[in-house]
């Protein structure tokens, strides 16, 4: 497994991906149907994806040790640097996180039963357990996303770093529907606006190219209509063949695509226009206006409550979408400190 | 080592994903049980509020049904609930609409499924009611006790250690990761 560096990887990316897919199919069940139970095929999507993320972390983490421990050279393009973790074991840094976040997903898991025990089965996605295990979730994708910047200047690390942060930036959209509205700024939109811009400048920051960056926003775009084609129709299916009836007053809009912006183009535009001034901060800010002017018109469009997004939300869009830039470029810069050797081009 | 790895992920799969892949095949969802009744006049009519969890506390899911004597084909009902401070509640319903529901795993009643009174105190639900004998409305208080279990604040300290933690790396990393200019070509 560790003498092919992309194994690994591209199984964390699946276990990723599945429990993208899951969180997707499973807000619009409980949205468009209701009944929930522990045993459902979005939640299975959801446990598969993260079980399969950590039993991967930990196989790697233990042949890495063993390989270690037999004198064995251990190739940085898996996963990064190694650290010991509890004098025991050698675990490459993408591995490591990615394991912690599956772990406490599962532990969080528990505290989910527990919760469930004290307050009933709810239906409320920003209940303290799932805050829980939704961050775990995102910690792991973190981890993922690690894994493939390591092996940057293999073949296959060009795409893998693409998916991994597309499937990191659309998962993390989840944390919206926690955020509370206010009337003067709409705070989902310019979180739309900082998290975008900074997952898109890390990329940019990361590869020195726009190339990558214009690859992500175009993976979570189909990755964004895919969804909003399947789970509805994944749902409407599921719902029929367990004989349960669609909510009364549902109106089937995809929710998890809802919350992923469609105008991510126009964030790379920004990066793009501040390119000759060679600035994240700049990009950041352009990019972040343009997320902020446009994100809220697709609800609206669609027919979803919301309002148009007032000036102070774009102001402040354009300053989260700085600071943003600024942090992502930063980002970039520590992911490229995985990278043994500093290339050129390193995707 | 490696076959061990292997052994570890070959087991794991059939334990993550064969279990639950069983059991998703054999839904078992549970059916409404109603524990405490209250019966509003509406004008004419009479409507039966059934609580699954009694008292009601703050934070708990529990199901609501909504039963007119003589059935729900009979009438057209709304509701608007309203919280202590004065807010309406979501009642996962499109903005504008006030139309009662059919409880999901209920369909003969109307009904709210896994439903929670987030905070505690009087809680108002106006019912309006258009039948045979024309439209009336009527409201009735639900009072709500203290949310049970740990405080809230502990559960929150306890759910967000995640994102500390992805918070702390990517700090961590933002200091490491020094200023590296976004280069375009």
């Amino acid at each position: 497994m560790i003498d092919r560096p992309w194994v690994p990887a591209w199984i964390l990316l699946l276990g990723s991906a599945s429990t993208l897919v899951g969180l997707a199919w499973d807000l619009q069940w409980h949205s468009d149907v209701g009944p929930d139970t522990f045993y459902t095929l979005p939640h299975l999507f959801i446990y598969a994806g993260a079980a399969v993320s950590g039993l991967v972390s930990l196989a790697v983490v233990l042949a890495a040790t063993g390989a270690t421990r037999s004198g064995r050279a251990v190739d940085t393009a898996v996963g990064g640097r190694r650290v010991a973790v509890l004098g025991v074991f050698q675990a490459p840094v993408g591995y490591l996180v990615s394991g912690v976040g599956s772990a406490l997903f599962l532990l969080y898991g528990l505290w989910d039963e527990w919760w469930h025990g004290l307050y009933g089965f709810d239906a409320v996605i920003a209940s303290p357990p799932h805050v829980g295990l939704l961050t775990s979730v995102m910690l792991a994708m973190l981890g993922s996303v690690m894994t493939c910047a390591a092996a940057a200047g293999q073949r296959w690390a060009g795409p893998a770093v693409v998916a991994s942060v597309a499937i990191l930036l659309g998962f993390s959209m989840v944390v919206l529907v926690a955020i509370p509205d206010t009337s003067v700024l709409d705070e989902r939109t310019v979180t739309v606006s900082l998290l975008s811009m900074a997952a898109l400048a890390c990329v940019a920051s990361f590869t020195g190219g726009l190339r990558a960056v214009l690859a992500a926003a175009v993976a979570l775009l189909v990755a964004q209509v895919v969804l909003a084609l399947f789970s509805p129709w994944a749902t409407r299916l599921y719902a029929a063949s367990e004989g349960l009836p669609l909510r009364d007053y549902t109106n089937e809009l995809p929710r998890m695509s809802l919350l992923m912006p469609a105008t991510l183009l126009l964030g790379v535009a920004g990066l793009a226009l501040a390119g000759r001034s060679r600035s994240s901060v700049l990009g950041g800010a352009l990019g972040g206006a343009a997320l902020a002017a446009t994100f809220p018109w697709q609800a609206l469009l669609l027919g979803a409550a919301g309002e148009s997004p007032s000036a102070a939300t774009i102001v402040a869009g354009a300053v989260l979408g700085a600071v943003g830039g600024l942090v992502g470029e930063r980002l970039g810069g520590a992911l490229r400190l995985l990278v043994p050797a500093r290339m050129p081009e390193v995707v | 080592m490696r076959r061990l790895a292997v052994g570890l992920v070959a087991l794991g799969l059939l334990l993550g994903l064969a279990a639950p892949a069983q059991a998703a095949t054999t839904q078992d969802y549970a059916p409404v049980a109603i524990v405490h009744q209250e019966h509003l006049a509406i004008g004419p009519y009479e409507l039966t509020i059934g609580f699954s969890e009694w008292p009601v506390r703050a934070q708990q899911s529990l199901d609501f049904t909504f039963e007119p004597t003589g059935g729900i084909d009979r009438f057209t009902g709304t509701l608007v609930v309203v919280s202590p401070a004065g807010e309406e509640a979501n009642l996962r319903r499109p903005p504008g609409v006030d139309g009662l529901a059919r409880h999901p795993r209920q369909p003969d009643v109307w009904g709210l499924d896994v439903f929670a009174l987030d905070e505690p105190g009087d809680w108002t639900f106006t019912f309006g009611l258009d039948g045979p004998q024309g439209p009336a409305t009527a409201a009735m208080t639900v009072p709500v006790l203290e949310q049970p279990g740990p405080p809230l604040g502990l559960s929150w300290l306890i759910s967000t250690l995640p994102l500390f933690v992805i918070v702390g790396l990517l700090a961590a990393a933002v200091v490491r990761g020094g200023r590296q200019p976004v280069r375009t070509r």
